[in-house]
């Protein structure tokens, strides 16, 4: 490669400061609207309807994480570069830890709504059941990746089980739960944006979450990204890893 | 401490059990009402809305302590990222 290689950085620096300032200035007004904003005054739920702005957007970053994941997963099976295999890696990390957030915030929802007064924190409803076994498939990715030492192998190898594992997801998240009787809301249609199932006014913070939650997952992946980056590029004699050697070396 | 002298007709702590003058001066029970007084600056504003003001400040103290590990740690990756630039010669 040409002496480009280890400057070619894995991520735009503008871009990236740019989003910085857009996900800090639209998740700190999402935390004033979401304790301060009106909502509708529901039994069971009552003021712990406020958690949609919170525990919802855990799942949409997961989501679009895991299927960054396999992207790259499968951009390394074509080409081979090694920055593909970290990119799929980090951004799976960072889908384990949304999903970990997303299942202890939806545990604590659900004790104090769906169980309240009987002391129930897990009663294996599928929504909840679903999810923790998508949590399990994608911590067989990190076990999978340890068990193999060489790194080509390892590459390959964890990109198929990745793109297993993306597979798996919306059925887990979406259809599989949807097939059974579950406590979860948003069983029938999109309820994201249906009509009916999200009052007004509590749509202009919770898109706004949707979108900065995605944007700070970004940030947190791109963080990654780079600091796996620069250990590869200390590891290496001739600095960074080749971006994208050619296939077939 | 403030002594808060016990009304009269104020149950005693422990009328159980026998206090020589000695004790009550040490007693932090607030025996005595308050004069009722509005609350005032900071105080009346945090009171309001059964005080969810101090969970969002609590909250909002939380996410700036997050903002700024994110943006130290990237203030990190940058030195990083620069050095490793200019220790490496360009080959060619």
């Amino acid at each position: 490669m040409s002496s480009s290689a280890h400057t070619a950085l894995p991520v735009r620096r503008r871009l990236y400061r740019g989003v910085r300032g857009l996900v800090v200035v639209a998740l700190t007004g999402v935390i004033v609207a979401g304790f301060l904003g009106a909502i509708p005054q529901l039994d069971i739920l009552e003021q712990s309807a406020r958690n949609l702005y919170f525990h919802v957007p855990m799942w949409f970053s997961l989501m679009a994480a895991t299927l960054v994941s396999a992207y790259h997963s499968a951009r390394y099976l074509r080409s081979g570069a090694r920055v593909r295999d970290l990119r799929a890696r980090e951004a799976a990390r960072i889908a384990l830890i949304f999903g970990g957030l997303g299942i202890v915030t939806g545990m604590v929802w659900a004790r104090f709504t769906w169980y309240e007064g009987t002391g129930v924190w897990w009663n294996f409803d599928p929504k909840q059941s679903m999810a923790a076994v998508l949590l399990l498939i994608y911590g067989g990715y990190f076990v999978l990746r340890d068990a193999i030492d060489a790194p080509k192998d390892r590459g390959r190898i964890a990109a198929v089980y990745n793109l297993f594992a993306v597979v798996t997801m919306p059925f887990l998240l979406y259809i599989l739960p949807r097939q059974m009787p579950s406590l979860h809301p948003g069983g029938e249609g999109s309820p994201a944006f249906s009509q009916t199932d999200l009052a007004p006014a509590m749509r202009w913070v919770f898109y706004p979450s949707v979108l900065a939650f995605l944007g700070l997952a970004w940030l947190l992946y791109t963080q990654r990204v780079r600091l796996a980056w620069l250990r590869e590029a200390m590891r290496t004699p001739d600095g960074a890893p080749d971006p994208e050697p050619a296939p077939h070396r | 401490m403030t002594i808060h002298p016990l009304r009269p007709d104020a149950p005693a702590p422990r009328p159980a059990q026998e206090r020589p003058d000695t004790a009550a001066a040490y007693d932090s029970t607030w025996a005595e009402q308050p004069v009722e007084q509005a609350p005032e600056g900071l105080d009346r504003l945090m009171g309001q809305g059964g005080k969810i003001y101090v969970v969002l400040a609590v909250v909002l103290l939380i996410w700036i302590g997050l903002v700024t590990v994110l943006f130290r740690t990237d203030r990190k990756i940058d030195r990083l990222e620069r050095r490793l630039d200019r220790d490496i010669p360009k080959d060619e």
